[in-house]
């Protein structure tokens, strides 16, 4: 693997992005969003007095934070039990940012000038997949700090420290980026089948569906967020599904293949 | 230098080009005709590294095909046949991202982007996005990428298409000085015109080559030449010489058109002497002869046609 040739690619596409703004929008605007609502909620709650009923209610997920006032440890479910969420951001938009890519080069039939040059199509690859990828982990790290270093600032230093958890770090640091690989590598995969970038965002957008559904059994499970352990598996479990799909897309896009198929 | 042997390539059931066997020398521009589907692409593509050949063998400059296929592509220039240009990127941007795919690295490259605009004439708007290009400054650019890298090998799909007539002879003249820079060239075109003013030799291709020669041979090869001989005499002789051409069995036609003979032959070189000849002795005062070969269009439908069959390829 040659790095001059990767950082070729990778400039290339960071360009492209650059110049697009719906491409940009698409990166930055499901992030805020998924931020912004438990922001909302816990500006909501701070900003008037719980009902005891409504403690009775949620006394269960309170129960997780000892020490804090019922609250405050209302304000820290929220904000921890939707961190879930952050993982969505790089499944959702490294997908949307390749399959632009790879479709948007058949499209134009710009593959073939490319792979008549000296770059080997893992060095093409690994290009496209940096640059697809890097934007989405990015985002996802400037709006974790912001979503602790905000919510902390409109409730209590104390929410700072549960978002900036070894856990959530840990999740940060290892989790984001390989869900953004396996992101990646599948909408590559999928954009070599398909025609158009509508249609692969759509079969692709099924990779979000394990995310949601984990964030899902852990809000009705009554844990407030995962554990290091829960964390350290969900990388092994997504580590297996990129060499899944690695292996598929090492014989998906050979250069005649890409060639004669995706012209 | 580029030499071929045997070269065939099959995709599943469809066997798209089969026993190709040419060599192209340096400084030679060797023309690829044939209709659509016939394999000119199957074949640039294999020879320029992209597509695995089925069979047969290819050594580019000396290098391997199949083994050296990094190598190949290192000193090869290809013009695809779709531009393929990156729009959201401006002309230099497109070009010093292939330059840089080619290896060009900080002035080098700077240089390389700057001199190629200039040859494509696209210095003034080498700073505007390429999709705001018209189709024939698209081309210009993607001729101006497949040069960048001053390639020893080079491939050019349908070079002027799109291009107005003062930009094609500027594209012709420059292809022209590559190969007196010892460059090998090939030309894939439908554009026949083209192909008899740039190339030094033609290979007709449907599936495998049917013919291999220089434009001048294949104009009189299989093909009907009109010899045009002006008379110096009055109608009443006209009509007795041509009388007199009629026991001669090379001679396929002849008319006479305001004073002068237009006489059908297969091969002027050989026939020429004997019907000059035979006018001589029957009595015609001969101004002068001309021979007119048949067109390289003329050569290439009748050669196509007649090996069409039904075959198809890609």
């Amino acid at each position: 693997m040659r790095i001059g040739y990767v950082a070729a690619v990778f400039g290339k596409e960071w360009r492209d992005l650059l110049s697009n703004r719906v491409l940009l929008g698409a990166v930055a605007f499901p992030a805020i969003v998924f931020a912004a609502i438990p922001t909302g909620l816990v500006a909501f709650i701070q900003a008037r007095n719980l009902d005891p009923n409504q403690i009775g209610q949620i006394q269960q997920y309170i129960a997780q934070f000892p020490g804090l006032s019922p609250k405050l440890a209302a304000e820290a479910f929220i904000i921890t039990n939707f961190m879930a969420y952050f993982l969505i951001i790089p499944a959702m938009v490294p997908m949307a940012l390749a399959t632009q890519s790879v479709i948007g080069e058949k499209q134009a039939r710009s593959l073939e000038p490319q792979l008549a040059t000296p770059i080997e199509v893992p060095e093409l690859l690994a290009g496209k997949t940096i640059a697809a990828a890097l934007p989405a982990v990015l985002a996802t790290w400037a709006v974790f700090c912001a979503y602790g270093l905000i919510n902390g600032a409109i409730a209590d230093p104390a929410l700072t420290r549960l978002v900036f958890s070894e856990t959530w770090l840990f999740a940060m640091v290892t989790l984001v980026p390989l869900i953004c690989l396996f992101s990646v590598l599948l909408g590559i995969v999928v954009s070599s089948r398909v025609t158009d970038a509508r249609t692969a965002q759509q079969i692709g957008g099924f990779v979000v569906l394990p995310i949601i559904g984990v964030a899902v059994a852990q809000f009705f499970g009554g844990q407030a967020t995962f554990t290091l352990d829960q964390v350290k598996l969900g990388d092994l479990i997504v580590l297996v599904l990129i060499g899944v799909v690695l292996t598929i897309g090492s014989w998906a896009f050979d250069r005649e293949s890409i060639l004669t198929r995706l012209g | 230098m580029i030499e071929v042997q045997g070269l065939g390539k099959r995709f599943g059931a469809l066997e798209a080009v089969q026993n190709l066997g040419f060599t192209v020398g340096d400084g030679e521009i060797f023309g690829l005709l044939g209709p659509n589907g016939a394999g000119k692409t199957t074949t640039v593509r294999m020879l320029a590294g992209l597509v695995v050949p089925s069979s047969g063998s290819a050594r580019i400059n000396g290098l391997q095909l199949g083994l050296d296929s990094r190598r190949i592509r290192a000193i090869t220039g290809i013009l695809t046949e779709a531009p393929g240009l990156h729009d959201k990127l401006t002309a230099r941007q497109n070009l010093a991202y292939y330059g840089r795919l080619y290896g060009l690295t900080g002035a080098t490259l700077r240089r390389a982007v700057d001199r190629y605009l200039g040859v494509v004439e696209l210095a003034e708007v080498g700073d505007r996005k390429v999709a705001g290009f018209s189709k024939g400054m698209r081309q210009k650019v993607a001729i101006a990428r497949a040069l960048l890298h001053e390639p020893e090998v080079i491939y050019l799909d349908e070079p002027t298409s799109a291009l107005d007539p003062s930009a094609a002879k500027n594209i012709r003249d420059f292809v022209s000085g590559l190969r007196d820079a010892g460059r090998s060239i090939v030309i894939c075109t439908h554009n026949l015109d083209e192909a008899e003013r740039l190339c030094d030799r033609i290979g007709i291709i449907r599936k495998t080559l049917i013919e291999v020669n220089t434009p001048a041979a294949l104009r009189r090869r299989g093909s009907l030449a009109t010899v045009h001989v002006q008379l110096a005499a009055s109608d009443g002789e006209a009509r007795r010489l041509l009388d007199a051409l009629v026991p001669l069995p090379f001679v396929m036609g002849a008319r006479e058109q305001e004073g002068t003979l237009q006489i059908e032959v297969r091969d002027p070189r050989r026939d020429n002497p004997e019907l000059v000849a035979t006018l001589v002795a029957h009595g015609a005062r001969i101004v002068g002869v001309r021979e007119e070969a048949a067109s390289l269009e003329e050569v290439y439908l009748r050669m196509v046609d007649g090996d069409a069959d039904g075959r198809d390829g890609s």
